[in-house]
């Protein structure tokens, strides 16, 4: 019986082979494509009025007046936020959860990128005088009046004094002095700084906090103020004056958000803002942990990338939700080049420090194909410092297809020779080095292999090195020994002087060219030097028009010169249910900016 | 002879040692069997799905296997690349053909198990990465078995304070979190390595763990061996105790070793997999069953690329004969021991 079954079974087995095997030749039908209507042009409201109400100055909020009450549930990915302290957050969980109960001064219009007033009525400007007014009659979540002394406290006593993230005070110090603010009356604050700064208004956004509930925890010291306000406090003692207030932090699990019933916001109707009740965010694992989520209804807001794109795009005429192109990421991928002259071996230095060289290996990468295979298409080939959304991105600057011909001829002009495939140096030396990157991370170790390639086709040979992410940055900043690594760094497409650390010669992520501390800054190369005066200058222009050139200037240095070869900026792509509306998304500001305007609107 | 004959007696693990001779068979012959090098990429080609063989033309006639070309575009409202047929020629698939076992005439592309993300031939560096998955378990054998051995056959010999000294460090070891400790060992190796370098140290840091768990059953069994009388002779004859714990008492503790040999095979393969699909073990271009893994980790390829599942089944399918095949050997060695009783 039992020998029965197992010929039985084999049997079938053999017929299944014989069965795949043998097969009809039959054309293959392929979906009509549905083609999407484009999205229609999103109708934005005006930009946010101030107005008076029985001597209360609200910010009056001109998008389409909704209907109260409903839950928006978001995630975010990671072990959730590691304090509510909006002036210690140092990892990004943390901060947007800050960012959601605490309003700064002010803020970015979402459309244009100027600095617009937020939690200040309006502001004014001479030369290095920034005179803010605030609205008179709000309040802190205590019923307690926000003030001059608020801001004066918030700036003078925790950011100059150094406590908790200290970057916003290392952006403010301008020539080594920090800014000094004067009291005009209970609602006008004077900020003046030591010479004009472009970059300073921005950074007013700082989140002022309530100083009659966080001077007790300040005044004694750094320790007590880093674990105030950690995530075990009780939600309902945080003091705050933003849109929404923390109600319940479950580890690891989710937190939860309430609307602040005496928010300084209003609709066009005068009630007060936000519509929601209700903001949760669940903390998940993975983007795959995410994307399951997502599916299974239990989030409303999903970032899409590469791959996962078509799935969702071809879902979507049937489903519940609503994709927004956002354009181009902050984000952006590139190869870097050692150039530095004391860790590099001779040999290889004489050749990266040969622009030819590099343009060679700028003109071999095939950028095109990177986007198609690794970024699924859902991605934009890159040649600029500045990212593809950055409104000081330099329109000039083309790029071009990848070509070999023009990378060998360039490695021709350089002295290179080709023999039998491989690639000398006019001292007869291979050429042959490290290409490092961060191990685990597929998309990179993907760029590696096709950059790899690109460079053997012109008879380098490239030793494709994927290392621990910690030992890579250990390499890029401390030890300086590498050759090539194919790196990531997120800009600010509003502020390029954000950028001032990774081009500036002295800066701490000077990667290209990375100097030692206390190096005296006598060995500039000659666009260096051009490099950081331009990072000098622009940030003493105050205006846009007269800062553009000299930013511009800086792209075009870096594409002539290619220290860095820039590769692509992904796309984003972002899906948010249909049942929510006010959603006006921007390529600057992203889909969520206005959390206090968005409202449940039914089904349809 | 005989102890084949009657290992094999049993179905499952006589089809388990067909199934992995067949798979080193292959791995061996890796360049004459793969279509492709473990190299090759067609830039265009990302993500293929698996080459449609036919052997029935499209008038409904018996023809030899043939297939067709993929071209590749790209939708741009729905962001979607799709492969489609290139119906305009046919390429039949030929053996012997380019150095190969088999393939098709030049122009035409085979991908039997399609390609992964930089368009590489999937069903070729299944079997270029079965080389490093398949032999790392045996290699790390090799190190840990002497190790063990030796120092369990000590510990148990001289007994008393040696071997509570020995013992308490090997359980020491034993504490330690394996997998952990693979992860922080990996990511601290020197990084100018090549993949060779590499595949050696691996096998290293599998073994550094493996042993002490293996050392203390050692001792247990030589604890038990020492008071045979034979042992008691040649002490009288004055054997040196070297002589002793090497001639006499480990021999005795051979089918043991066996056992446990065949045992852990599996596991030294998973723990490969393991650190490769972390992205610590075998690193990219180099293929391991492992890595390969790593791609099919995304969401959307387990639903819509899912032969690049395959290193996966490969996995299994060598885990369990390794398993099967250990089991029989066991019921021959240990007949007491036996698992279905």
């Amino acid at each position: 019986m039992k020998k029965i079954l197992i010929w039985g079974f084999i049997i079938i087995l053999l017929g299944l082979c014989a069965k795949s095997c043998i097969r009809r030749d039959i054309p293959e039908t392929y979906p009509k494509n549905i083609i999407n209507s484009e999205l229609e042009n999103i109708a934005y409201p005006d930009t946010n009025k101030n107005v008076t109400i029985n001597g209360v100055d609200y910010l009056q909020s001109q998008a389409p007046v909704g209907v109260f009450g409903g839950e928006l549930v978001i995630s975010t990915i990671g072990e959730g936020p590691k304090t509510f302290n909006p002036c210690n957050s140092k990892d990004n969980t943390s901060s947007s959860m800050a960012g959601m109960m605490y309003d700064g001064l002010v803020t970015t219009d979402p459309r244009t990128g100027d600095v617009i007033p937020q939690l200040a009525k309006s502001f004014s400007i001479d030369g290095n005088e920034y005179m803010i007014n605030l609205r008179r009659g709000i309040k802190w979540s205590d019923g307690k009046p926000i003030t001059a002394d608020d801001v004066i406290y918030t700036y003078e006593e925790i950011v100059f004094a150094g406590l908790g993230n200290t970057a916003t005070r290392d952006m403010m110090m301008i020539g080594g002095k920090l800014p000094v603010l004067e009291k005009i009356d209970d609602y006008t604050v004077k900020f003046t700084t030591s010479k004009p700064f472009a970059p300073f208004l921005r950074m007013l956004s700082y989140q002022i906090v309530p100083k009659h509930y966080f001077k007790p925890y300040s005044d004694k010291g750094e320790s007590v103020f880093n674990a105030f306000l950690s995530p075990n406090t009780n939600p309902q003692e945080i003091v705050t004056n933003g849109a929404f207030r923390l109600k319940e932090y479950v580890a690891a699990q989710r937190v939860v958000f309430v609307r602040n019933p005496d928010y300084y916001k209003i609709n066009t109707q005068e009630e007060k803002l936000p519509y929601l009740d209700k903001l949760v965010y669940l903390i998940v694992g993975d983007t795959n942990n995410e994307i399951l989520k997502f599916e299974a209804k239990e989030i409303d807001v999903l970032g899409i990338r590469g791959s996962n794109v078509a799935r969702y795009k071809i879902k979507e005429p049937t489903s519940d939700y609503t994709m927004y192109n956002l354009g181009a990421d902050t984000g952006t991928m590139f190869l870097v080049i050692n150039l530095n002259k004391d860790k590099v071996k001779p040999i290889k230095h004489k050749w990266f420090s040969n622009r030819d060289f590099r343009a060679a290996i700028d003109w071999a990468i095939d950028r095109k194909a990177m986007v198609q295979n690794v970024a699924q298409g859902v991605a934009e080939p890159l040649f600029t410092a500045e990212s593809l959304n950055s409104i000081y991105l330099n329109k000039y600057i083309k790029g071009h297809p990848s070509d070999k011909n023009v990378a060998l001829n360039s490695l021709e002009k350089a002295g290179f020779k080709i023999k039998d495939g491989i690639l000398y140096d006019s001292d007869g030396n291979r050429v042959e080095f490290d290409l490092y990157t961060n191990a685990g991370a597929l998309e990179r170790e993907a760029i590696g292999v096709m950059v790899k390639q690109d460079l053997e086709d012109l008879g380098m040979k490239v030793n494709f090195k994927p290392i621990e992410f910690n030992s890579l940055v250990n390499k890029l900043t401390n030890t300086r020994d590498w050759d090539m690594a194919i790196m990531g760094l997120t800009g600010s497409p509003l502020e390029p002087h954000d950028g001032k650390n990774v081009w500036q010669s002295s800066g701490p992520l000077h990667l290209f060219n990375q100097r030692p501390q206390g190096w005296n800054g006598n060995d500039r190369l000659e666009w260096e030097k051009e490099l950081d005066e331009i990072f000098e200058e622009g940030a003493l222009k105050l205006t846009f028009e007269e800062r553009k050139p000299l930013y511009d200037r800086y792209q075009t240095i870096i594409y002539d010169q290619k220290p860095i070869i820039y590769l692509y900026s992904p796309i984003r792509i972002t899906a948010i249910r249909n049942k929510f509306k006010n959603i006006f998304p921007t390529p600057l500001s992203g889909l969520l900016y206005n959390l206090d305007e968005i409202y449940i609107g039914g089904k349809e | 002879m005989e102890a084949l004959k009657k290992i094999f007696k049993d179905k499952f693990a006589f089809t388990a040692f067909i199934i992995l001779t067949i798979l080193y068979i292959i791995i061996l012959f890796a360049d004459f069997i793969a279509p492709y090098s473990s190299s090759y990429s067609d830039r265009e080609m990302s993500y293929a799905p698996p080459s449609k063989v036919y052997t029935i033309n499209e008038k409904g006639k018996l023809s030899l296997p043939y297939t067709y070309n993929y071209i590749r575009e790209y939708e741009p409202t729905l962001m979607q690349t799709i492969y489609k047929q290139d119906r305009s020629k046919k390429y039949f698939i030929k053996p012997f053909i380019n150095g190969h076992l088999f393939g098709v005439e030049n122009g035409g592309k085979l991908y039997l198990l399609g390609t992964d993300i930089n368009g590489r031939d999937v069903f070729s560096r299944l079997l270029f990465g079965g080389r490093i998955s398949m032999t790392v378990g045996f290699l790390s054998l090799f190190v840990v078995f002497p190790i063990g051995l030796l120092y369990g056959g000590i510990s148990g010999y001289f007994g008393g304070i040696v071997d509570t000294l020995m013992m308490r460090f090997a359980e020491a070891v034993m504490a330690i979190p394996s997998f952990y400790l693979l992860i922080i060992l990996a990511a601290i190796l020197p990084s100018g390595m090549t993949s060779v370098q590499r595949f050696a140290l691996i096998v290293v840091i599998l073994a550094l763990i493996g042993w002490a768990g293996f050392a203390r059953v050692v001792r247990g069994m030589v604890l038990s061996i020492k008071k045979e009388d034979f042992v008691l002779a040649e002490k009288v004859m004055g054997a040196s105790n070297l002589r002793i714990i090497l001639k006499h008492i480990l021999p005795q503790t051979m089918s043991y070793v066996i056992i446990a040999m065949t045992l852990s095979v599996p596991s030294y393969i998973l723990a490969e997999s393991g650190l490769s699909f972390l992205g610590l073990g075998i690193q990219q271009p180099d293929a391991s069953w492992g890595n390969m893994l790593k791609e099919a980790q995304e969401f959307t390829n387990i639903l819509y690329r899912p032969w690049l599942l395959t290193p996966g089944l490969l996995i299994f399918i060598a885990v369990l004969s390794f398993n099967l095949l250990g089991d029989a050997v066991r019921d021959y060695l240990d007949p007491k021991s036996n698992s279905q009783s």
